[in-house]
C-alpha cells in the first residue's frame, strides 16, 4: 500500500464564474457549490465566504477544518470512503491536494461560551495557529426548520466533505507541483532489523460524549462499541478517519496532514526507526470498557504490529487523558516503551493539577500547555458565524485564549506550545 | 472516573455505570435501571460499613 | 541590603547533637557560612543578625520559633532572610524552609534557602519558597551560597520576575507551569522521546507524575439504620436556573440543595453545570447522578437512618487540586456540623 500525494499549491482563493484551479489561483463558482450542497434537503441555505491569511477576520464556532483533496479516478478508493465513497481501503493510489487552502465549516448548533473554538486570521493567534496561513473557503450551513441534532450535524459533516472533494476535483488532470510518496513496504528489508519498531496508538473519540447514530468517524462508523483497530498510516492521511462532532482541539485537516504520522513516516524513511503501524482506539465512558480497550490496544501494538516503542495521544479532555495513561501503563507492562501527549489540565498552573494518572512508568510526557497563552485583540473587521448571538460574543472579544483558537493547542501533534516546570 | 478517584487516594470506591450516568444506564428499561441503581447504592452503603485499614 | 541569616547549632559553631536542644541564639554579626554569604552577596550587603538554633528545639517548636525569628527580623528592619543551606540535614532543612515560608508570609521580604533534593524540607515547602538544590556535598558551600544569593538579589530587585528556569538558576522546581512556544512541534518531541526511550538513551519528560498521599480512611458506620447519609456530587447537578452560579468548568464554589420533601428527582427541575461529559442522560433523570429515589426508599424501609435534607454539588471538571481540596474541606465542615455520618459522593 502506497499513497502518492500530488501537491497543488494554492496561493489565491476567490469567487468567480467557474470553479477551477489555474496556476496557484483557485476560483470558486459560489452558486454552483451552493446548489451542490443544497441537494441535502436538511439545509435551507449555505452561506459561502472566503477569508485569507492576515485578514482581520474571526470565524466560528468551528465545526471542522478540511484540506480540499480529490482522489485521482481509478487509483485506490474514492473520497472519504464509507461516507461519500464506497467501502474501499483509504490510503492507496494518488490523491490531489490543494495545499494552502482549507474548507472551514461553522457549526450550525454552536453555542457561545460553551468552549468552542474560532478560526483567527490576524494578530498573534493568526500567526501562531497553523490555520492562519491558509486560504479558507468558509461554509455556514443554515438548517431547514426543525432539524434534529443528529441530522443537523450529519448534514454539516456531509457538506464539509462534499465541498472538500468538489474543490479538490479542480486538480484532477492537472500537473502537480510536487509529489509526496508514502510507502512503508520496506519494513522487512534487511538493513532495518536493528531499528526500533515504533507504533502509534491514537484515540479518535471519547465516549463521555455520546455519539450520534449517524455520526461518521472511522470509515463512516460512529465508533460505538469499537475495539482498538489497527490502521495503516496512510489510511489516516487519506480520508479514513474524521473528527467526531466533539472536536476539542482536533480537526480533520490534521488527520489528513497528521503531524505524528508524518513525523514517524519521515523518520522511517530516514532509517531512524521502523514505523510499524497505528492503532485507532476510543476512550471509554465505562470503567470496564476502559480496562478492556487499554489492554487490547497495548496487546495489538505488541503482537499485531510488533512494536517495541509506542507514541500515544488522547482525544478530548479528562476521561480520555486517564484512558491514555492507562493504555500507556498497559503498554509498559508488556515491555513497550511509551511516550504520551497530554493537553493542559492545570487551571491553576500547578504541576499537581496537570495529570490524571500517576503511573510512574509513564515517564515520557509531552505536555502541550496553553492555559497561560492569550493575546489582546483589537476588534476584527469581519465576523463569520452561525447566528447573531455568537457574532455579538465574537465582536466583544478583547482577549483570545490559546485554547479557544483552532490549531494552537491542537492535540494531533502540531502544537508548538510546551510547558516548563518552574 | 474511578482511576482518578484511586489516584488521589479515595478509600471507598464503587465503580459506577459510566461517566454519562454513574448511577444509571439509559440502555436499560426503567425497572432494570432502578434495580441497577439500588445495587450500586447498596454497595456504597456496604463499603461505608466496612472497616478500611489499608489502601 | 540588610540580611538575617539562620543556621543550626552545627553550622553556627555551637556543637553537634549534644546541643541540639539549644533554643534561639541571636548574634549581631555573620558567623561561619554567613561570612561567605556576605561576600557572595557583595555590594553593601551586611549580615546584621545571625540566628542559631538547635535542630531538636526547632523541630519541636517551629511555630514559636517562627514568631521569635519574625520578631528579630522585623525589629532589625532586615530586607532579606537567608536560611541554611542545610544539605541533607532533615530537621535543619524542615526548620529552614518552614521559617522562610513563615517570614515570607508574615513580612513579605525576600527569603531563600538551600538543601539537597532528598531533604524532607523540600516536599513540604518547595511550592512556597525558593530552595536551591545544594546537593549533598557540604564542600560546595560557596557555589550553593552563590546561587542562593543570585535568587535573593532577583527577588529583591523585581519580586522574582527575572528568575529563570530551575535548571539555569539552580533551584528545585516549585511545580509552577509556564508555557513557551518552541521550535519543535509536539509530534517531533514525541518521536524524539520515544526513540530515546526505546534505545535506552536519556530523555527528559516535560512533566512528571505527582504521587498523592491517601487521606486516612474514616471509621466504618456501625449501624446504618441510625446513620444520616448525605449525597454529594461533583457532576454539576443544580436546580434549573443555577441559583449559585456554579461554573461548568473549574468551579470555585458549591451549592446546597433541598431534597427533604422529594422522593425522586425530575429532569425538568434540574440542569447540569459540567462541560466534561454528555449531560443529556442526567438531565433526563437526575437520579442517575444523585440517587434520591433509591436512597429515599432505603430510608423508608429503615435500611438507612436518614437522608440528609440537602445534597451538595459542584463541578469537578478540570478543577485544580488546591481548589478541589478547599471545596471538599468546606463541604465536609458543613456536613459534619449538620450531624451527617457518611457521604455518598457521585462523580462523573
Amino acid at each position: 500500500m502506497a499513497l502518492t500525494l500530488s501537491v497543488h499549491p494554492v496561493t489565491e482563493l476567490k469567487f468567480a464564474d467557474a470553479t477551477k484551479l489555474d496556476g496557484g489561483v483557485l476560483t470558486v463558482d459560489r452558486e454552483a457549490l451552493r446548489q451542490l450542497l443544497l441537494e441535502d434537503r436538511r439545509l435551507d441555505d449555505v452561506i459561502l465566504e472566503i477569508v485569507n491569511p492576515g485578514e482581520s477576520a474571526r470565524v466560528g464556532i468551528v465545526f471542522d477544518v478540511i484540506e480540499p483533496r480529490a482522489k485521482e479516478p481509478g487509483t485506490g478508493a474514492g473520497d472519504f470512503p464509507g461516507v461519500l465513497g464506497p467501502y474501499q481501503i483509504a490510503g492507496d493510489g494518488e490523491t490531489h491536494v490543494l495545499r494552502g487552502s482549507a474548507v472551514t465549516v461553522v457549526d450550525p448548533l454552536g453555542i457561545p461560551g460553551a468552549g468552542g473554538k474560532s478560526l483567527e486570521m490576524s494578530g498573534g493567534p493568526g500567526q501562531e495557529s497553523p490555520y492562519g496561513v491558509l486560504h479558507h473557503l468558509v461554509i455556514v450551513p443554515k438548517l431547514a426548520g426543525e432539524v434534529e441534532r443528529h441530522a443537523a450535524l450529519n448534514a454539516t459533516r456531509l457538506a464539509s466533505l462534499k465541498a472538500s472533494a468538489y474543490l479538490g476535483g479542480t486538480a484532477i488532470g492537472q500537473h502537480s507541483a510536487s509529489e509526496e510518496v508514502f510507502d512503508l513496504s520496506d519494513l522487512d528489508s534487511a538493513d532495518r532489523k536493528e531499528l526500533p519498531n515504533v507504533a502509534y496508538i491514537a484515540q479518535i473519540h471519547g465516549h463521555q460524549r455520546v455519539v450520534e447514530a449517524d455520526e461518521h468517524i472511522l470509515y463512516g462508523s460512529n465508533t460505538e462499541g469499537m475495539m482498538p483497530t489497527p490502521l495503516g498510516p496512510t489510511e489516516w492521511l487519506d480520508g479514513g478517519v474524521l473528527t467526531s462532532y466533539w472536536n476539542m482541539q482536533v480537526e480533520t485537516y490534521f488527520y489528513q496532514n497528521h503531524p505524528i504520522i508524518l513525523e514517524l513516516i519521515h523518520r522511517h524513511q530516514a532509517k531512524e526507526l521502523n514505523f510499524v503501524g497505528t492503532v485507532a482506539t476510543v476512550a471509554a465512558s465505562d470503567e470496564v470498557d476502559r480496562d478492556r480497550t487499554s489492554m487490547m490496544a497495548a496487546q495489538q501494538a505488541k503482537w499485531a504490529l510488533g512494536a517495541n516503542g509506542v507514541v500515544l495521544t488522547k482525544y478530548g479532555g479528562g476521561a480520555p487523558h486517564a484512558d491514555m495513561g492507562k493504555t500507556a501503563q498497559q503498554c509498559e507492562a508488556i515491555g513497550l516503551k511509551t511516550t504520551v501527549q497530554v493537553s493542559d489540565m492545570a487551571g491553576d498552573r500547578r504541576a499537581e493539577s496537570a495529570l490524571l494518572f500517576d503511573h510512574v512508568e509513564v515517564d515520557a510526557i509531552v505536555y502541550v500547555g496553553g492555559n497561560d497563552v492569550s493575546w489582546p485583540m483589537n476588534p476584527v473587521e469581519r465576523i463569520i458565524s452561525s447566528n447573531d448571538q455568537i457574532a455579538g460574543a465574537f465582536a466583544a472579544v478583547e482577549t483570545v485564549q490559546a485554547s479557544a483558537v483552532a490549531g494552537v493547542t491542537n492535540q494531533q501533534g502540531i502544537s508548538r506550545i510546551r510547558v516548563n516546570v518552574y | 472516573m474511578t482511576p482518578v478517584a484511586k489516584m488521589v487516594g479515595a478509600n471507598r470506591v464503587i465503580q459506577g455505570r459510566g461517566i454519562v450516568h454513574p448511577l444509571g444506564d439509559a440502555s436499560l428499561s426503567a425497572a432494570e435501571e432502578k434495580e441497577l441503581r439500588q445495587e450500586l447504592v447498596h454497595r456504597a452503603l456496604e463499603a461505608l460499613e466496612t472497616d478500611i485499614t489499608s489502601e | 541590603m540588610k540580611v538575617v541569616h539562620y543556621m543550626n547549632q552545627f553550622f553556627g559553631g555551637l556543637g553537634g547533637e549534644e546541643v541540639a536542644g539549644t533554643d534561639l541564639q541571636v548574634k549581631d554579626e555573620p558567623i561561619g557560612p554567613g561570612r561567605l554569604l556576605e561576600q557572595v552577596l557583595g555590594g553593601d550587603s551586611k549580615v546584621i543578625k545571625t540566628l542559631i538554633c538547635g535542630d531538636n528545639y526547632a523541630a519541636e517548636n517551629l511555630t514559636e520559633l517562627s514568631q521569635e525569628v519574625i520578631k528579630v527580623i522585623r525589629e532589625a528592619g532586615a530586607e532579606l532572610f537567608v536560611a541554611g543551606p542545610s544539605f541533607e540535614a532533615g530537621r535543619y532543612g524542615v526548620a529552614a524552609a518552614g521559617l522562610c515560608a513563615a517570614v515570607q508570609a508574615e513580612l513579605g521580604i525576600p527569603v531563600v534557602t538551600g538543601m539537597a533534593v532528598e531533604n524532607p524540607g523540600v516536599d513540604l515547602y518547595r511550592s512556597e519558597v525558593y530552595i536551591v538544590d545544594s546537593g549533598q556535598n557540604v564542600g560546595a558551600m560557596r557555589e550553593v551560597l552563590t546561587k542562593m544569593s543570585a535568587i535573593a538579589q532577583k527577588l529583591a530587585a523585581d519580586g522574582g520576575e527575572s528568575i529563570g528556569n530551575p535548571t539555569d538558576e539552580g533551584y528545585i522546581p516549585q511545580g509552577v507551569l509556564r508555557d513557551e512556544f518552541v521550535e519543535k512541534t509536539a509530534a517531533e518531541r514525541l518521536v524524539d522521546m520515544v526513540l530515546a526511550k526505546t534505545k535506552g538513551d536519556p530523555y527528559t519528560s516535560e512533566l512528571t507524575v505527582t504521587s498523592f498521599t491517601p487521606p486516612p480512611a474514616p471509621a466504618a458506620i456501625v449501624d446504618m439504620s441510625k446513620a444520616r447519609i448525605a449525597i454529594v456530587t461533583d457532576g454539576g447537578l443544580v436546580p434549573k436556573g443555577n441559583p449559585d452560579d456554579i461554573s461548568p468548568i473549574a468551579s470555585t464554589n458549591w451549592g446546597s440543595y433541598d431534597i427533604s420533601r422529594l422522593d425522586d428527582l425530575e429532569g425538568e427541575d434540574y440542569q447540569v453545570q459540567h462541560r466534561g461529559f454528555d449531560t443529556r442522560f442526567v438531565e433526563q433523570d437526575p437520579d442517575r447522578l444523585v440517587p434520591v429515589d433509591v436512597l429515599r426508599e432505603m430510608e423508608k424501609s429503615g435500611q438507612v437512618g436518614k437522608i440528609h435534607d440537602v445534597f451538595l454539588s459542584t463541578s469537578g471538571l478540570a478543577n485544580p487540586i488546591a481548589n478541589s481540596r478547599r471545596l471538599g474541606r468546606e463541604m465536609a465542615e458543613e456536613l459534619k456540623n449538620d450531624g451527617v455520618d457518611a457521604v455518598i459522593l457521585t462523580s462523573t
